[in-house]
């Protein structure tokens, strides 16, 4: 049998030439710049964050002295942060539920074509658009006590209810007027509501978005297969949205876990620490008196928590799209 | 060749009077303390027009985060920098301000005693780091109308005659409440609550030891809480706007606290109901006499800075008392100076100088230690939990205690 030409071409031949380094590792390079940037703005501080919570250390006065986890010892030892950690888990998950569920309510509204939506879609996510001091700032003299419109409304109404009870035998009630941020109990769910004001609109816009993807041929195959609307719903639309309001969920918890400029401006963490947060708490160590030890094992509390939140919803996405 | 000799002459030109212009940055306030500022660098200018000033009007906290970095790193971006008395201490004892007598500054008389002492370091007879500019000092406030009215003896001369009249007229006048007073927590509770703890002969730092929970100091906050009866409904979160509102509403028969930075409001039809009804005098005061607590606004020289000379010139400008003065008539800044107290055409403009002169030299300023911005911060918190019923006064007082020598010893 006689080898093709070729053949002996190709055993004389030199072996190629090993390719330059720059070469090989040219996709790698593409991402130096990137990979350096996320390691000096993100891991360098995160690593010093870190090792600063395990020392005492007030940036106005002296060096930092190694105390080991004294500082986080301290920390659950001190009722403003456990209060502080409380409150944040409750507004991050009154807020977050509320504001999705408000928003797949308005999303599946918005997705039907209605006369007006044009001009209600900018309405209904201008909230989101306005600074943060000035929403505080509407809601602040909203919920004022005595020249508030809320409670100017519910006193308008005191005359109605006072009616209905009569009706009952009921004695009458003194006008009503709610302690929106001043009461204890009150206050905390008064910051969660001008959030929910503000970002429902965000949590809106996602699912809309989402609604928006899934092809019209699903629903008339089912319809066409008996299906009903809440079959529908329960079938076709909750599964396909599924990503959208993970992503929503994840968003808004990680931002309502950061609560901070609210709590500044409505009610500078009080009244006692009934609007107490982590991130206030952070900044008053951090910012007000410096002490950096301390504020920085606050902040790895709080980086656990987002990370732990994270790491769950990002679980649930990313092990649905690989079975699928 | 003859357009490009031009050319090099005017770049010449340019250059050499870019040189030749000074130029100071200040960190300074917003608000009316930022248009007094405003108003300062526009008539030095006049005078001094080769010297370019660029003023960052800034809100209270965040003046203070960036003054604390740019001096602790001495980065010297700001070369006049505007600053609480009770930032001072800090400030001066790390050694962040400039001498303004090694300077060539030479201490005026004129200044008032209380006012000048907190620009020293060691208080109140130290070094000279910064100059008094506004003569912000604690003043108390009742409707005349309404203690005539109701036969009380006025102006009233101790705390409890206060909570007397106050719980009378919250029970007569259906419409006004007895008292009121900044509730929030932080600075405003502990600003409103002080000079009540003075009058009673309270300490909060004494020997370098925390003192708050003194028997003294219990009973102040005792009186205090009671005072809470007859203060409007959300008083727990009201701030110096809900202070200002509900007195020139004209829904308050006592403030025990105002500042001289929006008094004059109170006579301006334009924006109070109850013009020429307001008296303003200076905090009454019961084991001790009155007690206001001073809250100067001072001018200091970075250590940093490359235009000390230059930066010094500007500060003995806002501060003389020619320039005072006119600020005063002009937009009724508080003085720091005998003189524009005493001067005739500005007690006719303003009646309550005299008590806030009085005021200022009574006037009692906050411990003089580096660490008094946390102190505040945990009284700040102690007290509301007292006010908002989550503590006792004893328990509030002696938790508030443990955690300022924690604090001193640290």
């Amino acid at each position: 049998m006689r080898c093709h030409p070729l053949f002996f071409k190709l055993m004389r031949s030199k072996p190629a030439p090993k390719r330059p380094w720059h070469e090989r590792h040219f996709n790698l390079l593409l991402l130096l710049p990137a990979l350096l940037i996320i390691a000096f703005l993100t891991i360098y501080p995160l690593v010093n964050v870190v090792r600063l919570s395990f020392y005492e250390y007030n940036y106005l006065r002296g060096t930092p002295k190694f105390v080991g986890v004294e500082n986080y010892v301290r920390l659950f030892r001190d009722r403003f942060f456990l209060d502080g950690l409380r409150n944040t888990f409750y507004f991050s998950i009154a807020a977050t539920v509320a504001e999705v569920g408000l928003g797949l309510f308005l999303a599946i509204l918005f997705h039907r074509r209605f006369r007006g939506r044009r001009l209600l879609l900018p309405l209904l996510i201008f909230p989101m658009m306005l600074s943060t001091m000035v929403v505080c700032s509407i809601w602040r003299s909203m919920y004022h006590f005595d020249y508030g419109i809320l409670n100017h409304l519910l006193e308008s109404l005191t005359p109605a209810v006072n009616w209905v009870l009569g009706l009952f035998g009921r004695s009458p009630l003194e006008p009503i007027r709610i302690r929106w941020l001043f009461d204890p109990d009150l206050a905390l769910w008064s910051v969660v509501l001008v959030d929910i004001w503000q970002w429902t609109p965000m949590a809106f816009l996602i699912l809309l978005a989402g609604l928006q993807s899934i092809p019209r041929e699903l629903y008339e195959a089912a319809k066409v297969d008996g299906a009903s609307g809440p079959a529908l719903f329960r079938r076709i639309t909750l599964p396909l949205l599924r990503n959208h309001l993970f992503l929503a969920l994840l968003l808004r918890s990680i931002d309502t876990f950061k609560i901070f400029d609210k709590v500044y401006a409505l009610t500078g963490g009080g009244p006692g620490s009934a609007t107490e947060t982590i991130s206030f708490y952070i900044y008053r160590e951090g910012f007000k008196y410096f002490n950096m030890g301390r504020a920085s094992a606050a902040s790895v509390v709080m980086f656990l928590a987002v990370t732990g939140v994270s790491a769950l919803y990002i679980r649930q996405v990313l092990g649905r799209t690989s079975a699928q | 060749m003859r357009k490009w000799l031009v050319l090099m002459a005017i770049l010449l030109g340019v250059t050499s009077m870019a040189l030749a212009q000074t130029r100071l940055v200040i960190a300074g306030r917003d608000g009316g303390y930022g248009v007094v500022l405003e108003r300062a660098i526009e008539l030095y200018r006049a005078q001094n027009p080769d010297v370019e000033i660029e003023l960052l009007k800034l809100p209270y906290a965040g003046l203070y985060e960036k003054l604390v970095i740019d001096l602790a790193e001495g980065i010297g971006a700001y070369d006049i920098v505007m600053l609480d008395d009770t930032w001072a201490t800090e400030f001066m004892s790390q050694g962040w301000l400039a001498d303004l007598e090694a300077l060539g500054y030479t201490p005026d008389p004129d200044f008032v005693d209380n006012a000048l002492a907190v620009g020293r370091y060691p208080y109140p007879d130290g070094t000279l780091y910064a100059l008094p500019h506004v003569g912000n000092v604690e003043l108390f406030a009742y409707r005349r109308d309404l203690f005539e009215k109701y036969g009380l003896p006025h102006p009233p001369k101790s705390w409890l005659e206060v909570l007397g009249a106050a719980a009378l007229i919250d029970r007569y006048e259906p419409e006004v409440s007895g008292v009121v007073f900044r509730g929030r927590k932080g600075n405003p509770i502990v600003t409103g609550f002080l000079p009540i703890f003075w009058g009673f002969g309270a300490r909060i730092v004494e020997d370098g030891q925390a003192a708050v929970a003194s028997p003294e100091g219990i009973a102040a906050l005792k009186l205090f809480l009671a005072l809470k009866d007859y203060a409007p409904e959300g008083v727990e979160v009201y701030n110096s706007s809900e202070v200002k509102d509900a007195l020139l509403g004209g829904d308050v028969a006592i403030a025990i606290e105002v500042w001289p930075g929006w008094v004059p409001a109170l006579d301006d039809p334009e924006r109070s109901q109850v013009v020429g009804l307001v008296e303003i005098i200076p905090a009454p005061g019961l084991v001790e006499t009155s007690s206001p607590m001073i809250g100067i606004w001072l001018l200091g020289v970075s250590a940093a800075s490359r235009n000390q000379a230059a930066a010094l010139d500007f500060v003995r400008f806002i501060t003389s008392p020619e320039i005072q003065r006119q600020l005063t008539l002009e937009l009724g800044h508080p003085p720091t100076r005998h003189s524009v107290y005493s001067d005739p055409e500005v007690v006719a403009k303003y009646r309550w100088f005299p008590a806030q002169l009085a005021a200022m030299d009574s006037a009692v300023p906050r411990p003089r230690v580096p660490v008094w911005s946390e102190i505040e911060g945990v009284l700040g918190d102690y007290l509301q939990l007292a006010l908002v019923g989550e503590m006792s006064p004893e328990e509030a007082l002696q938790a508030a205690q443990a955690r300022i020598q924690e604090i001193l010893e640290r």
